[in-house]
């Protein structure tokens, strides 16, 4: 008689495939951008702050409160020509033949 | 994104203002008896104003009586003067410290438009 | 508390000399007038000033009671000189008394004059404080771009 037949055995699963690291680097440009928005909101509500205590007639002088909004101005400006070069690049890897 | 320098100008303009508004305080009082000239210690609060770290809200500067001015029969001590060319030095002081901040202000946004419109 | 704070204390300044300015010009044409209406010679009169805090647009009382608030002027009281008005011998005047002597005004024009030019420059320097001042606001407001 044959010798009785070992049921086959699964093979081993395939370990997932891990991609490496995927989490952003610490100076990665997602950081830089969110930086850029936290700065605009931080200076934007010193600004605000600044004029109302000036308007409210506070211990405030007038160029200081000028400074202020400035200041949030070119924050601002800062984070609308970043996002304007995002856009464009953006539409430049779109238009990509691949 | 305005830098140390801007906020050291910044206390500056307000230590000139500050000192600009007592000038006119004892231009007004020139004959009012018994009024003693008021000033601030102007070289020692910009000192202070530039050594505190950027963060600090400056602490008003305390106006003080000037000694050494010759008092009339009617106690006032205005030297009109004295007033007058305090009245010049500072709006002079003042001129230059917005004209460096006007040109910080245009070269910051310069760079952030890239040179191009 | 701004510059404009500044603006006020120079026009108060400008007001108490020109009022003090009127008062002396006052004095000085009436320097012959032996009849006025409240009867007697005219008796010259003196302003005197008094360092007061000037109101401020848009501020709370609290924080005017805090700041070490830059004085402006004003002119507390009239003061009317009280010394006896001298007396000369006129007897054809209309306002001789009995004995022909006519009461006149104690006056000293010469230190009326000088006290006017005074106030003549003390307005001028407050003119100037007022150009200067709103000359820094001006160039803050430059600050905007």
């Amino acid at each position: 008689m044959a010798a009785p037949i070992a049921p086959i055995s699964l093979p081993r699963p395939i370990d997932p495939i891990v991609l490496p690291n995927a989490a952003a680097p610490a100076s990665g440009f997602h950081n830089v951008l969110a930086n850029a928005i936290s700065q605009v909101v931080q200076s934007g509500d010193k600004a605000d702050a600044a004029v109302s205590n000036y308007l409210a007639g506070g211990n405030q002088e007038l160029h200081s409160t000028i400074l202020a909004t400035q200041n949030a101005s070119l924050n601002f400006e800062l984070l609308l020509q970043v996002r304007n070069k995002v856009v464009a690049a953006y539409d430049e890897i779109m238009k990509m033949q691949i | 994104m305005l830098d140390p320098v801007s906020t050291q100008l910044d206390r500056y303009l307000t230590l000139v203002s500050q000192r600009q508004k007592l000038v006119a305080s004892n231009i007004a009082n020139a004959d009012t008896p018994g009024y003693q000239t008021q000033d601030i210690d102007f070289e020692a609060q910009l000192r202070a104003a530039l050594q505190a770290p950027d963060s600090a809200a400056p602490a008003p500067p305390i106006a003080s009586a000037v000694p050494g001015l010759r008092v009339k029969n009617d106690g006032n001590n205005v030297d009109l003067d004295r007033e007058a060319r305090l009245l010049s030095e500072n709006a002079l002081r003042f001129n230059m410290a917005t004209n460096f901040l006007r040109s910080q202000l245009k070269d910051l946004h310069m760079a952030i438009q890239g040179g191009s419109a | 508390m701004s510059l404009f704070n500044s603006l006020s204390v120079s026009a108060s300044g400008m007001t108490a000399q020109r009022q003090r300015a009127e008062v002396l010009v006052e004095n000085i044409a009436n320097a012959d007038t032996t009849r006025t209406a409240g009867g007697g010679p005219y008796r010259r009169q003196d302003v005197v000033f008094e360092a007061q805090p000037v109101g401020q647009p848009f501020s709370s009382v609290l924080q005017a009671q805090l700041d070490n608030q830059p004085q402006g002027v004003a002119i507390s009281e009239m003061v009317v000189d009280q010394s006896e008005p001298d007396r000369r011998y006129l007897p054809g005047h209309p306002d001789a008394d009995k004995d022909g002597y006519v009461l006149f005004p104690k006056m000293n024009p010469a230190e009326d004059m000088v006290d006017l030019m005074s106030a003549s420059r003390s307005y001028q320097a407050n003119v100037s404080a007022i150009s200067a001042v709103k000359d820094m606001i001006n160039r803050s407001m430059d600050l905007f771009r």
